[in-house]
């Protein structure tokens, strides 16, 4: 969740890696575009995708080098489609784009400089900080956190206070607050994030500190807490109005030239921005919340998975995209991604969200990441045990196999060398595979200090590399309490269709999803959001005026937060359509045209952490709080396994408003219903299949007669099958952009969308 | 090909895969702990742990939110139940529970708990978890008996005891549980946790039993062993051989104040492996700053790892080469019925007892001494009776490290890292107090060429009455520097009369009576800096 590269990586036959570009076309016969276009671009460290979408479902493909002023290469790939599809920019009525800027800037410390305003008491409160130590950093003599986002010198405390009810305790003193502003003014600042403890509670003095701030700073952007993340906890609060206010000038200037660009170009369409959560920003939005935006290439990734699971029937997905680097895993379920209510960014790569950095309290798609890319290399340690990465060998050199200087093994390597890819450019890419220089590195790498074979050392890798994989759909699956047997797994990335079939043995899956285009999934998937926005703030305490009812504790002088069953239905059905309309409002549409879902976070009383849960249809009655307490000791029991029906707490309130895209339908063809026919391979492989045991150990069984655990395998040509072509396993299916394996065992039909999909015949689940 | 891709975890090719399916099981058994844990202490896997044993204590893997300060607990707890309760004599669904100082435990409100996994019917394996329980009684509600003289004072005592059966749980166990707490509730919503989590577990072995066959699942354990400590060995060769000898000192035991104790140790490196003898330590005293054995244990492995390769994977392979002597009746290792409630301040001063020897077979790793943790909890009673409590914590500066300065308020547990401190707004929405401050003071880390971290400033008022518990250390005697380095800044314990007049408390104290408008003023101690500051600085 850390890494600075999103979306898709450079699978490992693109020919994109050697700055060459590729192309693939699909579902559009005529070969021209018709009626109004999508285009979609996803700009990652190392490559951009842009698609193109028209009304007819004809999609065009492309994938570049990411160019040092992004924007270049954005406009070249559009105009690349624009051209190939003989689309005319005029007729192009929606731009969606997926960026790393804000994850960038903030990694890179390039945001714009920042004055920090707090509580007096508090300037602490940011060099402080809460990072975690995580693993072997807990251990490590001379491990220092990251570092503060503001110095302590921009950093300002102001005298007043509110209490957590919404009381002023001490009024904000304005003669100390105008000394603080030409402080600030002396600085030449580009933002000004204000934070005041309990303005969840009571906005007032972040209102008039941002009013002096405006009138005394013009063309200096001003961001409150309360306008961010309206929630208690005042360290996530300010780092998350910190992290806005140092996107925020740069996002802003960035998507201002590149709506100057596209109107160059002749495209005038309203320019999207994808969110962290799955969700749409317009370009104006995503400039002021440029935080909502960090987690914006994964998140289209795993939108791409839903809409692709939703056309296929398939509510219940489970999303892998493996690049170069990185594997990253996400939940859908019932047509729903995972959405973690925060995330830290700059820490150690790590699953489960414990990976310390920044915390960004603003909900993302829940994702976990391991190092276990294409290019990820395998080593073997001091005591003697194969390991992978995290040390990728990345575009550059990239695997040994390029040929282009790498030396130590990489799991593309291995792949090559058990015949899942082609040494040979079979594929349309070009781009030439040196098995030799696989095989030597893997032979100093792994093989001679373990004492194995080549083969059995790059069957090894190829396993470790699955093994990784699967401790991230651990995380976003098993350990969410969802058991991934009856999910499907949908695979993006180059990298991931060599792997997927093996990898859902491991978890009793039986359906495998490789779509068409898997290799620019993200970019894809970009085209498929809908605009939306979602608000939340902490239920206000009990005992302040239109606050939620009283506390279970009755009489008691500090109450503490309102409990469940004695929240004021009234109230939260107010504060719910409150945020409902704030965050159309945001949007910029009336609220009567968004649909609005509904959520709140309970804990047991007393409990750190909460569990979001959706709020029961209707407006909020006393059987509303009823059932939704009820549907948390159900969460508890289903999840963890706690029977306990101990008082709930009403922390936060969330709506999430989304207004459906104006989009052209989903790219199909005709229907060929359950008309299969038997494809015709375009050649033979050998390939291995005989798992990772080291031959003559008597683990070849699966391929007796074979010897050295190869077999020939038919090879198809991904388009050169058409719907309703079917093919059983072993064998492989190649494209431009990545080869797919169908193990023994499986069978591979193309569906009518033209997504290939891997049914295990016999699996038991495990 | 539907065969499992790890039936041989034997194999080095895929003993990586089969360990991370061990801390897998052990991970999700800390995660279902910490998200059904009630006890408001346990933030973010603060004082919590989890991990699978064999039928003897040994460690087989544990969670990695597992606080370093338990590393050793869960391991060392084992064997005194199984004594008492033969394997033999287990049924599927026991589960058992202890917090027995003297026998692996750590101290009344650390509850242990430990459930069997049969294998073709015998109880081979065990899974455990461990956290910090909201209140057990004894003399400070919470657990922070600063001022106990005796073992019972620190809360109820819980000899190894049949917590839960298939049936489900022991009523009358959870009866007299919750009879001895202020939060009954509370404690037993912990008290579920716990078993929840040594089910989870128990689970994932049987599946990886069921996948690798009972003896291909242990021969996967031992070889998960013998790596780590074959990675462990070859470490340890790296330190050069040699006897070394280090000591810290204890402020006082808050019993007889301004008498300091003295942690002495001798570690000897002989090739690939360490003996580490504590003979010459003070003797125990009838005060909370004793540490039972297992803390101390525990402390040894944290101060040793820090000298090695980090990414060892932490099972009883890391233990087997280190030999480890604590004098019984000592402050590292005290007899019935010496209290062991204060052990982090005997474990902190062994560990850095341990740095100073250490850093002499291995320089580069010199560290000046830090802060300490500083504990304190505020508590009283609703207008409804009902208690309230707020049990909190911040750090000392960490020492100075060559080349580097100190950690800012990062020092002296283990590792931990600042997201253990509570934030303020969800404290003050809770319960009757309001926070003035929560700074770094400036310059208090020790000067030196490389300065150490700094300590902070909480300032508290109270808006209502309360008592007030204190336990803290290295206040009277702040963290030295090393090697011309200067001292770090003491920190203190205080109160603040609404006529801003100030007395300094004592530091390990217990219901110190505070009234409404009062402020609780608590620092820490700055870190020690390292080398001579240049001159001019």
């Amino acid at each position: 969740m850390s890494a600075p590269t999103t979306g898709t990586t450079p699978p490992p036959e693109a020919a994109g890696a050697t700055g060459q570009t590729t192309a693939g076309e699909a579902g559009s016969p005529r070969g021209r575009a018709v009626g109004a276009l999508a285009l979609a671009a996803d700009i990652g460290g190392t490559f951009t995708d842009v698609v193109l979408a028209d009304a007819a479902g004809g999609l065009w493909t492309t994938k570049c080098p990411t160019t040092a002023d992004p924007i270049d290469g954005l406009i070249a790939g559009a105009r690349q489609v624009l051209d190939r599809a003989g689309g005319r920019p005029a007729d192009v009525a929606r731009v969606v784009h997926g960026t790393t800027l804000a994850t960038n800037v903030i990694l890179e410390r390039r945001g714009a400089p920042v004055a920090f305003l707090t509580t007096a008491g508090f300037g602490s409160l940011l060099e402080l900080g809460r990072q975690a130590r995580v693993e072997e950093e807990r251990h490590d003599l001379f491990w220092s956190p990251t570092p503060s986002p503001v110095p302590p010198e921009r950093t300002f405390e102001v005298p007043e206070r509110i209490g957590p009810r919404g009381e002023v305790v001490r009024p904000l003193d304005e003669e100390a607050a105008a000394r603080i502003v030409d402080s600030v003014a002396a600085l030449d600042v580009a933002a000004v994030a204000i934070c005041l403890l309990h303005a969840y509670a009571n906005p007032d003095h972040e209102r008039r500190l941002a009013e002096l701030c405006r009138r005394r700073l013009p063309g200096v952007l001003v961001v409150c807490s309360t306008d961010v993340l309206p929630q208690a906890r005042e360290h996530d609060r300010a780092v998350t109005t910190v992290m806005s206010a140092t996107v925020g000038p740069v996002m802003s200037a960035y998507l201002r030239r590149l709506e100057g660009r596209l109107r160059d170009l002749g495209i005038t369409a309203p320019l999207h921005v994808m969110g962290s959560s799955g969700d749409v920003l317009s370009a104006e939005l995503a400039a002021r919340r440029a935080v909502a935006t960090v987690e914006s290439g994964p998140a289209a990734g795993v939108m791409a998975v839903r809409e692709i699971g939703s056309a296929l029937g398939l509510p219940d997905t489970l999303a892998l995209d493996m690049g170069g680097t990185t594997a990253k895993a996400a939940v859908v379920r019932d047509g729903r991604p995972g959405i973690t209510p925060s995330f830290s960014l700059g820490g150690r790569m790590s699953a489960g969200g414990r990976g310390g950095g920044l915390t960004i309290a603003l909900p993302a798609v829940d994702l976990a990441e391991v190092g276990a890319g294409g290019g990820s290399i395998a080593w073997v340690d001091a005591g003697g045990a194969l390991r992978l990465g995290p040390r990728s060998a990345g575009a550059e050199p990239g695997p040994a196999c390029y040929g282009r200087g790498g030396t130590e093994p990489t799991v593309t390597d291995a792949n090559l060398v058990l015949g899942y890819l082609a040494a040979d450019g079979f594929t349309s890419g070009g781009l030439a595979l040196d098995r030799d220089r696989a095989v030597a590195a893997l032979r100093s790498g792994v093989a001679e200090p373990l004492g194995v074979d080549v083969v059995a050392a790059a069957a090894a890798v190829h396993e470790l590399a699955n093994a990784a994989m699967a401790s991230a759909v651990h995380v976003v699956s098993v350990q969410r309490g969802v058991d991934p047997r009856r999910f499907a797994l949908v695979v993006l990335g180059g990298a991931g269709p060599v792997h997927a079939a093996r990898l859902a043995e491991r978890f009793g899956i039986r359906t495998v999803v490789v779509p068409q285009a898997a290799g620019v999934g993200s970019a894809v998937g970009l085209l498929e959001c809908e605009l939306g926005h979602e608000r939340a703030a902490t239920a206000p305490a009990p005992g302040r005026p239109g606050g939620l009812g009283e506390s279970g504790e009755p009489g008691a002088g500090f109450p503490g937060p309102a409990l469940t069953r004695a929240a004021d239905p009234d109230a939260v059905e107010a504060a719910l359509a409150q945020l409902a309309a704030d965050a159309a409002a945001e949007l910029g549409v009336a609220v009567a045209d968004v649909r609005v879902e509904r959520a709140a976070d309970l804990r047991y009383r007393g409990q750190a952490t909460e569990v979001s849960l959706p709020v029961p249809a209707g407006p909020v009655t006393a059987a509303t709080l009823a059932e939704l307490e009820a549907a948390f000791h159900r969460y508890q029991r289903d999840t963890y396994g706690i029977v306990l029906e101990d008082p709930t707490e009403l922390v936060t309130l969330r709506a999430r408003v989304t207004v459906p895209a104006a989009r052209p339908s989903a790219p199909g063809g005709p229907d060929v219903g359950d008309v299969r026919a038997p494809a015709t391979p375009a050649g033979t492989r050998r390939v291995h299949l005989g798992g990772p045991a080291p031959s003559g150990t008597g683990r070849d069984d699966a391929n007796e007669g074979a010897g050295d655990g190869f077999t020939a395998v038919p090879v198809f040509r991904r388009e050169q099958l058409r719907p309703g072509d079917e093919l059983a396993g072993p064998a492989l299916v190649v494209a431009p952009d990545t080869t797919a394996l169908v193990p023994p065992g499986w069978t591979a039909a193309v569906h009518a969308h033209g997504h290939l999909i891997l049914e295990a015949l016999t699996l038991e689940a495990r | 090909m539907t065969s499992p891709p790890t039936d041989r975890p034997t194999d080095p090719l895929t003993a990586e895969v089969f360990r991370n399916a061990l801390a897998v099981a052990a991970e999700e058994a800390g995660i279902v702990v910490v998200r059904g844990a009630h006890s408001t202490f346990i933030v973010e896997g603060a004082d919590a742990a989890a991990a699978v044993l064999d039928a003897e204590g040994h460690l087989v893997a544990q969670s990695q939110s597992t606080s370093l300060s338990h590393a050793a607990s869960l391991r060392s707890s084992l064997p005194p139940v199984l004594a008492r309760h033969p394997a033999a004599g287990m049924a599927p669904g026991d589960v058992f529970v202890t917090n027995d100082v003297y026998g692996g435990g750590i101290h009344a409100n650390d509850l242990i708990v430990f459930r069997p996994v049969f294998v073709e019917g015998e109880a081979r394996w065990f899974t455990g978890t461990l956290i910090h329980v909201a209140d057990l009684g004894g003399l400070s509600a919470g657990g922070m008996a600063a001022d106990a003289t005796d073992v019972f004072l620190e809360g109820l005592q819980l000899p190894p005891v049949r917590l839960a059966t298939a049936e489900g749980p022991v009523a009358d166990i959870e009866a007299l549980l919750a009879a001895n707490s202020r939060q009954p509730d509370k404690l037993l919503g912990d008290v579920r946790a716990l078993v929840a989590g040594t089910a989870v577990a128990a689970r994932r072995v049987d599946e990886l039993v069921a996948a690798h066959g009972p003896d291909g699942f242990a021969a996967g354990v031992t070889a998960a062993w013998d790596y780590a400590e074959r990675r462990m060995r070859q470490e340890i060769a790296g330190l050069a051989d040699g006897t070394y000898r280090g000591a810290y000192p204890i402020d006082d035991d808050g019993q007889v104040p301004g008498r300091e104790l003295w942690v002495r140790v001798t570690a000897e490196v002989a090739g690939d492996t360490i003996r580490i003898d504590f003979t010459g330590t003070d003797d125990q005293v009838p005060a909370a700053v004793n540490a039972g054995a297992s803390q101390v244990l525990s402390g040894v492995l944290y101060a040793v790892r820090s000298f090695v390769d980090a990414t060892i994977p932490m099972n009883e392979g890391c233990f087997r080469p280190i030999e480890v002597v604590l004098p019984e009746g000592s402050l590292v290792n005290p007899t019935r019925p010496y209290p062991g409630g204060g052990r982090h301040i005997a474990v902190c001063a062994a560990v850095e007892a341990l740095y100073e020897a250490l850093a002499q077979a291995s320089p580069e790793h010199t560290v000046a001494a830090s802060g300490i943790l500083q504990g304190f909890s505020i508590g009283g009673r609703r207008p409804d009776g009902r208690h309230w409590l707020h049990m909190a914590f911040d750090f000392g500066g960490s020492g100075a490290r060559r080349g580097l300065d100190g950690l800012d308020a990062a020092g002296g547990l283990f590792g931990g890292g600042r997201n253990l401190i509570p934030q303020v707004e969800p404290i003050e929405a809770a319960v009757p107090l309001r926070f003035e401050a929560v700074e770094l003071i400036p310059d208090s880390g020790g000067a030196g060429r490389w300065r150490g971290g700094r300590g902070t400033r909480t300032v508290i008022e109270l808006l209502d009455d309360a008592l007030v518990d204190t336990r803290g250390d290295r206040l009277r005697l702040p963290p030295p520097g090393r090697d011309g380095g200067s001292p770090g800044r003491p920190g203190s314990y205080r109160r603040r009369r609404p006529d801003g007049t100030e007395e300094v408390l004592p530091a390990k104290a217990t219901n110190l009576r505070f009234e409404r408008g009062d402020r609780f003023v608590m620092e820490t101690s700055g870190g020690g800096g390292l080398g001579a500051p240049p001159p001019g600085a």
